[in-house]
């Protein structure tokens, strides 16, 4: 008996494996069974929720599953504390159909090692970018901080972000004119609590109202320092369901313009506190100062866009980021962002900024 | 009457053999080791040179996507690149000088503890079962705690690599002296020696491999666990070099951090052992 119990155990676990292959294949019949999306991230303490932006609201709103629940596909959302590079992880290993809202560095880094994806609309873009450090630390400027250990999550879009920010302020050489240590947010903010570290990217108003950190240095809405995110489909799902694709990004759009309404404006600030990484204060405070959320919660990949994206290659090329090439031939699909934008009479929505990020249409 | 060994009716003379020249013979066992050295060799590399062959398989036939495992040629252009640039030679540094400070530091707590505890009863009484408990944690346990007392800088390596340090040190330490045989103590009270006599002539002597053992223990231990403190909030050594890589995608460079984990390691062994033989020489020569 206990035998039997055994090989059935062993028969399972083997067994297992080969399911998951042929859900792959039952996929092919014309719709999947589920459509597995993952966010580059997860809230404090590893809570499985998005923070913040237009791809949060998907979530939050269950846009996607209501799109998909009379044909019974189940949406699964994956959330990495590990932020980008562990979505990158788990989509080399099959795991994944589509990303949320990939950070510039990860997004490169997947491109450059041979990642099969198409980048489908852009998740937002534009920032406020605020440097704090420890609540009593004696530093006013980032030159105070030469030498001192800052903290930021290696591999992911905030690394090449600190190094843009402290390449304005005069330091080109970051990683020998600072000690930069790799850690997730709660940790930086622990460190920042005892001391441990001088200095990180984070949303201050939180912290500075539990007395944690201060800030050094704030940058608002620089299109050099901050970089689009992306949402992007696995080339393999993209060939063999065409019409979810359209479905999702449609749906996403969708939530894009819901999200710039000025009535939903209080709404959002209320959902992004949810996974605890934001307080409200962060949320009212950092986007209080953006007057119309169309410049944000923006979807186009327009000149810009692509702009940002050839700089951020260029960039983790010079910091010795990626190795390998990275083309952008074949890689931006436009035709469903741009087939939504005509479906839902958006085509002039957005406003539109050129390379260097001013606005030709508002 | 005893037999004598003169007695040819107790031992017959056997038919001498005539006897090889001396250089025949030393010749032939000469051959005859070599074969034996090249075999144990051949017979070591039959394991790496399948593994070898299955990952360049795998990595040729696409078995597993190129971002999960590189093929064996672009992780040896990245060891030649590390070697040009100085990057690997640098990480080796930091995590080794990581391994000396944790080595002073966990050797020496190690080895009074020790001596301590087999030298004084009330000494073994008052400390041991502490030790004994605290010994059972292995390094990854003491991390939470250490983060809140030392912080997350250099004092959390060191000492974390310490405590993996100590144990082993003063584990061996006390055996190898509990476990010298009371018949050398006695007949060092018999020539009446003082205490440092019998620490000196017969203590020391008697314990060393015992020492040694353990601080081969400590050495591989500390650089062991110098890898795994490295992957927590550092910028620098092995480790890092790993924990980086990977969040770049770049496992190719993981692998190469991996190789230089091994080398290092059997670096270090060897050179311990050929220490160990040349400062116990004696005891070959005794037995």
């Amino acid at each position: 008996m206990k035998r039997r119990s055994f090989n059935a155990t062993l028969l399972a676990g083997l067994g297992a494996p080969a399911l998951i292959g042929l859900s792959g294949q039952a996929r092919a019949a014309g719709k999947p069974t589920a459509i597995r999306i993952g966010f580059p991230g997860a809230g404090t303490g590893g809570r499985p929720l998005p923070t913040s932006g237009y791809p949060a609201n998907a979530v939050f709103r269950s846009e996607i599953e209501q799109e998909f629940a009379s044909e019974g596909i189940k949406v699964e959302w994956k959330y990495f504390v590990g932020a980008g590079p562990a979505l990158n992880e788990s989509f080399a290993n099959g795991l994944l159909d589509f990303a949320f809202g990939h950070g510039d560095l990860p997004l490169l880094v997947g491109r450059s090692t041979g990642l099969k994806h198409k980048v489908l609309m852009s998740a937002g873009r534009g920032s406020d970018v605020y440097f704090v450090s420890p609540a009593n630390s004696p530093a006013k400027t980032i030159a105070d901080l030469k030498g001192k250990t800052l903290s930021v999550q290696k591999g992911t879009a905030t690394q090449l972000q600190l190094y843009r920010v402290l390449a304005k302020y005069g330091f080109n050489d970051p990683e020998k004119e600072f000690r930069i240590i790799s850690q997730i947010r709660d940790d930086q903010v622990a460190s920042l609590s005892t001391g441990d570290i001088a200095g990180a990217l984070l949303s201050p108003f939180g912290l500075e109202a539990r007395g944690v950190a201060k800030r050094v240095a704030e940058i608002f809405d620089d299109p050099d320092i901050s970089a689009p995110s992306t949402v992007w489909v696995g080339e393999a799902f993209e060939q063999q369901y065409p019409d979810i694709v359209q479905r999702v990004v449609t749906r996403l759009v969708k939530v894009a313009h819901w999200s710039t309404q000025e009535a939903n404006r209080e709404t959002q600030y209320q959902l992004w506190t949810r996974s605890g990484v934001n307080t409200y204060i962060d949320n009212k405070k950092s986007w209080d100062r953006v007057k119309d959320l169309r410049t944000r919660l923006n979807p186009l990949l327009d000149d810009y866009y692509v702009a940002a994206i050839k700089k951020s290659i260029d960039e983790a090329k010079k910091y010795r980021l990626i190795r390998r090439e990275v083309s952008l031939d074949g890689w931006i699909e436009r035709k469903y962002l741009n087939k939504a934008l005509a479906d839902l009479k958006l085509e002039n929505y957005w406003p539109t900024q050129d390379a260097s990020g001013k606005f030709t249409r508002t | 009457m005893s037999a004598s060994t003169d007695d040819l009716h107790v031992f017959p003379r056997t038919v001498e053999r005539p006897i090889a020249p001396v250089w025949h013979r030393h010749a032939r066992d000469a051959v005859q080791q070599g074969l034996i050295a090249a075999l144990t060799i051949v017979l070591g590399l039959i394991l790496p040179a399948a593994l070898f062959a299955l990952w360049w398989t795998a990595a040729e036939r696409h078995w597993i996507a190129e971002q999960i495992l590189p093929p064996p040629a672009f992780v040896w252009d990245s060891i030649k690149y590390v070697l040009e640039t100085g990057e690997l030679l640098d990480h080796i540094k930091f995590s080794a000088s990581r391994v000396a400070w944790s080595l002073l530091i966990g050797g020496s707590a190690g080895l009074i503890l020790g001596f301590g505890m087999a030298l004084s009863r009330s000494f073994k009484a008052y400390v041991f079962p502490t030790f004994d408990v605290l010994a059972q944690l292995p390094v990854l346990g003491w991390i939470p705690l250490l983060i809140i007392f030392v912080g997350i800088e250099e004092p959390l390596k060191i000492t974390a690599v310490s405590i993996a340090v100590v144990v082993p040190v003063a584990l061996s330490t006390l055996h190898g002296i509990a476990n010298i045989p009371q018949s050398l103590l006695e007949v060092g009270r018999v020539y009446q020696f003082d205490a440092f006599q019998v620490i000196h002539r017969i203590v020391l002597p008697a314990a060393a491999p015992s020492l040694f053992t353990g601080l081969r223990q400590g050495v591989m231990q500390a650089w062991l666990s110098v890898i795994f403190v490295e992957l927590l909030s550092s910028s620098e050594g092995l480790g890092f070099l790993m924990a980086y890589s990977r969040s770049l995608g770049q496992i190719d460079m993981v692998i190469v951090a991996m190789l230089a984990i091994g080398v290092v390691g059997i670096l270090i062994e060897l050179t311990l052992r050929l220490i160990e033989s040349r400062l116990q020489g004696w005891r070959r020569s005794a037995f």
